[in-house]
């Protein structure tokens, strides 16, 4: 017991720097790109009217005072990390006064919940499928079902969205091809606003699995081929244990450890949003809006947003390391 | 059995779930509870808007301007049309007459109407102006602070009625800052925004409004705005032309342009902003409701702007004119306009947008000049212009677009503009040989020996007509031996072009009233005073960095004189015939939007053929639509 306690303190410190040097790097990349948030503002607020040129030396100086630019690199970013610290990232630039936390307190609730759901569900039916697939080698729906797995796996996701958004939305118009829900709706936990929500994630739920169930499932499937091979199961078989008992005591429950892994670092990668789901569906979530940060040079909004995503994979990384001794007996810290 | 029966019976449930959620899942596409038939849905190109409950437009970071607040909501002084008008170019909006200027230009004069009230039953009178200006002014940093803070001494309103601005300085355009074009400075309600704070940090999250919609919800997340019309909409300046027939405007972000082409298709988008040559005929083709700006090829709205090959005339190898020049005769406008709008675009020759009230006055009438203009390219004389272009170009789209392309010259010039630059690379080697570049094996070298390379700077998939305009361009110069390579700068054009980081950039300098021949609306910022040193951020609009003696002095004369004077024209003709022969930066076309309105719900949308306003759904002058459409059903 001692032994893990200081295995899971030292892992705990090292998910502490990786959280730090992670934030510093997006810190750094955000704060080296071309594009000059100030600048970005100004040329979208004299783009249309009449604006006298030498008014615009003056309007960049309010923004900066504005934004917090004044001041020098190092206070800038040790200010930086003061506001992290409690969790708070300062105010958006490209919807100023906004606060960042704000915005992605308002993204997050839907990227978590079509990209939760859509990891899981995918997760579920790719091992089930695969595990069946690779215990069951001769059955010829499997097969075949493998062959459209193995078809569908390579195919870029953008093509897959934008082929259901053209048979669904367009030959077949019976999903709603944009949005989160339905527009004059009221938000609330009515049926019907919940309702109108299922619908309008159908179309990107359905690509993001039609793309992700094929890795689950050749995943799966190789490693149960694997497993069936193993003494402990020919030994099940042969001592008359049904196919159904050896299948789901022998076999998936030995397979399925790494792919609980994978499912983790899935799961952490749901808060740095799907952005290509999002751009093609419409979808309010913290996809887009990082897309949309980067092209405003919206620091704070990249930063806010990158920085829940480190966290988030880190975080379901120590969280699988951490569980892993505790239930897989092959596993010992020594 | 029971197994079987149980896999059925969660089968059945499976499929009857997905099959109610599917059910009618084609109207999800509109908002519910509002009759379709009285409500017009229009695209706002912002997309989605991440500040979506802030409506503060006078906040230096407005966020949302055309998710219908200043279509629809907000009002001004002065309107003046890109096209024809609903009753002339010019409409006194919130103001009863034309601005007033003293004899020497420091002072204007407005009269304002009266009747007018704002959606909370407030009446609107000079104390809103006044206030307005004073908010800004006092409060640094709002959107139109710097400007009015620069021109304003003080504003007075000896009465409800009245405004009289005394300005710092004479300036015979200061009514152009209360002016629509694409927007201007709208008028705060004083009665909600003097109880704020901080005007910057004040959201006006329940906008009170003054023109003849209020609002009536919006999405939380910012895809889409709907807007309801006032009861009181009498009381409102755009009641002059009637009822707006819209009870409803829902304002939305349909997604990228292919979902757009499917929303209107599905009867879900009844305007369309824009969208790419390829979906225009897709719509043509396919969706017989959609109607373009003109009835057949080119199809799109010409706005008054005028995307150009921009030199950055601050580099050695672009300060002679002779290599701005010897670069033109390169550039093959058939091909590019080929490769930008696939054929649909509008050409200009000169630094003018061929729209509006431009072709007659400066297109049309300096045909003549045009066609004599000569260059020296130090061996010979030649006369580059080919008033022939835009036929050449109706032309060779005939044989595929069959009689959708017209063969009136007045259709062609209307619809393709007029004549361009002949390509002629003899003449091209023979300015660049007299500037001192010469050709080595098939690379042109700079009069220093090093290799002539250009850096043409696009913007990438976010604006592709130009892109494809910008790839084109640099594949002749390729051709031709200058080693030009397409730098795309995706997301930070803006940045780059205010930088003066490129070396020719696609993008324009010139933008225009279009319903008015007045060209200062660019033209003043191209003022030597205002040209940033290398290295130095560039104000709008004068991106190539361009100056000239003879060219302030024109700006000069057009500052002191009457925005109606003609000789503004004159004066006007004076810099297209200085831009030509100094050609700071390549002029193409104009920006043709492809504005496509659905005609299953409404009818009597501005087209080329009734051009009574702008259809361009982004645009504060597009609220005339309003009152002009009609409901079909």
């Amino acid at each position: 017991m001692r032994a893990y306690a200081r295995y899971a303190f030292g892992r705990f410190l090292q998910f502490l720097l990786v959280v730090f040097i992670g934030i510093n790097i997006a810190y750094i990349i955000t704060h080296a790109t071309p594009i000059d948030p100030v600048e970005h503002t100004v040329s979208v607020a004299t783009a249309f009217g009449h604006t006298a040129p030498e008014a615009i030396e003056s309007m960049r100086q309010s923004l900066r005072e504005l934004y917090g630019l004044t001041g020098s690199p190092i206070e800038q970013y040790l200010n930086f990390w003061r506001r992290v610290l409690v969790a708070d990232f300062g105010p958006s630039l490209s919807a100023f006064p906004s606060p960042v936390s704000t915005l992605i307190g308002r993204a997050i609730p839907w990227t978590v919940g079509l990209l939760g759901v859509a990891t899981i569900l995918t997760w579920i039916i790719g091992n089930l499928l695969g595990g069946l697939a690779g215990y069951y080698r001769r059955s010829r729906i499997l097969k075949g079902f493998g062959i459209v797995a193995m078809a569908l796996h390579p195919m870029p996701y953008y093509i897959a969205a934008i082929l259901l958004l053209i048979v669904f939305g367009y030959l077949w118009p019976i999903l709603p091809i944009s949005g989160g829900s339905q527009m004059n709706v009221a938000r609330g936990w009515s049926s019907e606003y919940i309702l109108s929500v299922v619908r309008h994630s159908m179309l990107p739920l359905l690509s993001l699995l039609l793309v992700g169930l094929g890795g689950w499932f050749v995943g799966m499937r190789s490693l149960v081929s694997n497993v069936v091979t193993e003494d402990y199961v020919v030994y099940a078989e042969l001592a008359g244990v049904s196919k159904r008992r050896i299948l789901t005591a022998y076999v998936m429950r030995n397979a399925i450890a790494p792919q609980v892994t994978g499912l983790a670092i899935s799961l952490g990668h749901v808060f740095s949003g799907a952005l290509i789901t999002e751009r093609v569906f419409g979808y309010p979530g913290i996809g887009s809006l990082l897309v949309d940060g980067v092209h405003a040079g919206d620091y704070s909004l990249v930063l806010g947003v990158t920085t829940v995503s480190i966290v988030g994979v880190s975080l379901a990384v120590l969280v699988i390391d951490l569980i892993y001794p505790l239930i897989d007996p092959r596993v010992t810290v020594s | 059995m029971k197994s079987a029966a149980r896999w059925l019976a969660a089968g059945v449930l499976a499929g009857s779930t997905f099959w109610g959620l599917i059910q009618p899942a084609n109207a999800q596409g509109i908002p519910k509870d509002i009759p379709r038939n009285q409500l017009l849905i229009l695209e706002n190109p912002e997309g989605t808007v991440k500040n979506a409950a802030w409506f503060n437009i006078w906040a230096i970071n407005a966020n949302s301007q055309s998710n219908g607040l200043q279509q629809a909501a907000l009002d001004t002084l002065w309107y003046i049309d890109p096209n024809s008008g609903i009753d002339g170019v010019w409409d006194n909006s919130l103001a009863s007459e034309k601005p007033v200027y003293n004899a020497n230009f420091t002072e204007m004069r407005v009269k304002l109407r009266r009747g007018i009230y704002w959606s909370d039953g407030v009446e609107f009178t000079s104390a809103d102006v006044k206030f307005t200006v004073d908010m800004m002014v006092k409060t640094p940093g709002m959107r139109w602070s710097a400007v009015l803070a620069n021109a304003v001494e003080t504003v007075e309103t000896p009465d409800a009625e009245t405004v009289i601005f005394k300005l710092k300085r004479p300036n015979s355009r200061f009514h152009s800052l209360f002016t629509v074009r694409w927007n201007a400075i709208w008028i705060a309600p004083k009665h909600i925004f003097e109880k704020a704070e901080d005007p910057n940090k004040f959201a006006f999250e329940k906008p009170v409004s003054l023109s003849a919609y209020v609002l009536h919800s919006h999405d939380p997340d910012g895809k889409w705005y709907i807007w309801q019309r006032r009861s009181d909409w009498q009381r409102t300046s755009l009641a002059r032309f009637g009822e707006p027939a819209p009870r409803y405007l829902a304002y939305v972000d349909p997604g990228p342009p292919d979902k757009r082409v499917i929303a209107q298709m599905n009867k879900e988008l009844d305007v369309v902003h824009d969208i790419a040559p390829e979906g225009m005929f897709t719509l043509a083709r396919q969706n017989p409701t959609s109607k373009a700006w003109f009835k057949g090829f080119p199809f799109g709205h010409p706005d008054p702007t005028l995307p150009s090959a921009i030199f950055n005339t601050q580099l050695d190898m672009f300060k002679n004119k002779d290599v701005r020049w010897a670069l033109t005769l390169l550039v093959d406008i058939k091909a590019v306009s080929m490769a930008s709008y696939r054929g649909a675009a509008t050409i200009s020759p000169i630094h003018v947008p061929p729209t509006g009230r431009h072709p007659e006055t400066y297109h049309l009438a300096m045909q003549d000049w045009l066609a004599d203009f000569e260059i020296d390219t130090g061996k010979r004389k030649i006369k580059p212009y080919d008033r022939t272009m835009a036929r050449q170009i109706a032309d060779s789209l005939r044989p595929s677009m069959g009689n959708q392309i017209p063969s009136d010259p007045k259709d062609i010039a209307k619809a393709f503009g007029t004549g361009w630059w002949k390509p002629d690379p003899q003449a091209a080697t023979e300015l660049l040989e007299r500037a001192g570049f010469r050709k080595q094996g098939n690379q042109w070298l700079k009069p220093d020996g090093t290799p002539f390379v250009i850096r043409v700077v696009v913007e990438g998939d976010a604006r592709p007509i130009m892109t494809r305009a910008g790839s084109m361009i640099a594949q002749s110069w390729r051709q031709f031996g200058i080693d030009a390579r397409v730098d795309v700068a995706a997301g930070t054009l803006l940045t780059r072009r205010a930088a003066g980081d490129f070396d020719v950039i696609l993008s324009w300098s010139v933008e225009t009233w279009g319903g008015h021949q007045d060209l200062s609306f660019f033209m003043d910022s191209w003022h030597s005073a205002y040209v940033a040193p290398p290295g130095q951020s560039q104000p709008s609009r004068n991106w190539q960095r361009w100056s000239h003696p003879e060219l302030d002095k024109i700006i000069e004369q057009i500052r002191g004189i009457d925005f109606d004077d003609p000789k503004g024209i004159e004066l006007g003709k004076e810099f297209v015939k200085l831009a030509t022969r100094e050609m700071p930066v390549i002029p193409l076309m104009s920006y043709n939007v492809f504005t496509v309105a659905d005609e299953t719900y409404w009818t009597g949308f501005p087209t080329a053929d009734n051009p009574y306003a702008n259809p361009v759904p982004n645009w504060g002058n597009s609220r005339y639509m309003f009152v002009k459409i009609k409901p079909k059903q």
